[in-house]
């Protein structure tokens, strides 16, 4: 016993090494799906607090705030552009039943002002944090936009402060379709650099041209179907052959990104929540043929 | 002994601020970050015990993490930097010599004090790099993000070193 306790105190800093280190390492491969780690990132009122001073400062230079209303404007006045060429180009049937229907559409949209106070470009997990948090109705997954397109997701938020995943994280994906043309698939982002982004799973048969603008396609509940994503560049086949993959270059400039917009999509939560419902309810009948 | 504390964590909020202000956002050549907050462990003197030693490494790491984003990155690198740094620093010391010593520029000489420095911080980039690129695995960017960033870091703690001297 005297010799295990000698032991003990002799090597105590390599216990207190390998302690730290477990908890080092839990906290570096659980942050990804563990929305409860709130508090060890940006979001924290102490680091939000120092980085909006800092953001104060460099922002005091852009006009903050007529920036911010702009950049608002811009977005809805871009969206109903969209909406508008959209319905021209697809007009069919009876027009006032349709305006109805797309003024609707956009009706169900709640946009939050909110400010970037810290951001990233040059990592594989880029991250931004914005000044506005669940005190001002920012949940989870809602989508964020700024005036020249889409930014990401939120994916976590505090009290007066949220994370967004920005498109230019590897770990994002958001459904999105080409204008016009109607196909969809999957926005990702494979590194460096930060306004070079890839659509994959678009179908073979599919028929667009270069220059082509690829928008959101409203099929998730996070963003509004027309949001601007980027411009074709150039088409690749998948890997597997299956598929076309497509690269674009993204219309947001996350280098100068200041002023953003928190989509509240509280119209279509309904809508996710009886997607959930219909995946839970097919979930047993799936274990049970297994 | 509590004015001594008092300016370690005064050193601690000026250098994690610096850290997270300006110097991350500083990619020289696309590769080069300065980390100096390493310099925090690199001060820590040769007697101190243990525990403590392994224990402000892993605050020092977990403030920055905390700030950019990537918690546990920077405290895992910090605190298996803190752990090596007292049998690095010993290399550098001569056997007979019992003093409780600082490592710095006077107390090593410059030769030997830039030495401790660059196997310290190439030990303390390589871990961090590592860690970083786990799940995305570009090789050539690695290397030069660890030869980068150990060799600007190393500069920039010569320079403060340089400073604080007189």
């Amino acid at each position: 016993m005297r010799n295990l306790l000698a032991f003990l105190a002799k090597y105590n800093h390599w216990f207190v090494f390998i302690l730290l280190e477990v908890i080092c390492f839990v906290l570096l491969f659980r942050f990804n799906n563990f929305q409860g780690s709130v508090y060890f990132s940006s979001a924290n009122a102490v680091a939000g607090k120092v980085y909006e001073y800092n953001s104060s400062v460099t922002t005091f230079f852009n006009m903050s705030q007529s920036n911010k209303k702009l950049s608002e404007r811009n977005l809805i006045l871009e969206q109903q552009v969209r909406a508008l060429t959209q319905y021209i180009a697809t007009h069919h049937g009876d027009s006032l039943a349709m305006e109805q229907c797309q003024k609707q559409a956009l009706a169900g949209f709640k946009l939050i002002p909110a400010k970037v106070i810290q951001s990233t470009i040059n990592r594989e997990d880029n991250l931004i944090t914005i000044d506005k948090g669940k005190a001002d109705g920012i949940h989870e997954d809602m989508g964020v936009a700024c005036g020249t397109g889409v930014v990401g997701v939120v994916y976590m938020a505090s009290d007066h402060y949220s994370i967004v995943l920005p498109v230019i994280n590897v770990n994002s994906n958001i459904s999105v379709m080409i204008r016009k043309r109607g196909y969809f698939g999957f926005l990702h982002w494979k590194g460096t650099p930060s306004d070079i982004a890839y659509v994959d799973d678009v179908p073979r048969h599919a028929r667009f041209a270069l220059g082509d603008y690829v928008v959101t396609n409203g099929y998730s509940s996070i963003f509004p179907p027309g949001i601007m994503v980027g411009k074709i560049l150039h088409v690749f086949n998948s890997s597997d052959g299956l598929s076309y993959r497509v690269q674009l270059r993204l219309s947001t400039d996350f280098g100068k990104l200041r002023h953003v917009c928190v989509i509240d999509n509280s119209a279509l939560k309904d809508k996710a929540l009886l997607l959930k419902a219909a995946q839970d309810s097919l979930k047993p009948r799936d274990t049970s043929k297994k | 002994m509590s004015i001594d504390i008092i300016k370690k964590i005064l050193l601690l909020t000026i250098l994690v601020l610096a850290q997270v202000l300006v110097l991350n956002n500083i990619h020289l050549l696309g590769c080069a970050t300065p980390l100096l907050y390493v310099y925090l462990v690199l001060r820590i003197n040769r007697f101190c015990p243990q525990w403590a030693n392994l224990l402000w490494g892993f605050v020092i790491g977990l403030c920055v993490d905390i700030f950019s984003n990537t918690p546990g990155l920077a405290a895992a690198s910090m605190t298996l930097m803190s752990l090596l740094q007292p049998y690095v620093l010993n290399i550098f010391v001569a056997h007979d010599n019992q003093d409780d010593l600082k490592p710095s520029f006077r107390t090593l000489g410059p030769v030997k004090y830039i030495s401790y420095t660059s196997i310290l911080v190439f030990i303390f980039c390589i871990t961090f790099f590592t860690l970083e690129t786990f799940n995305f695995f570009n090789w050539l960017q690695w290397i030069y993000n660890i030869v980068g960033s150990t060799i600007i870091t190393v500069l920039l703690v010569l320079v403060v070193e340089n400073v604080r001297r007189d």
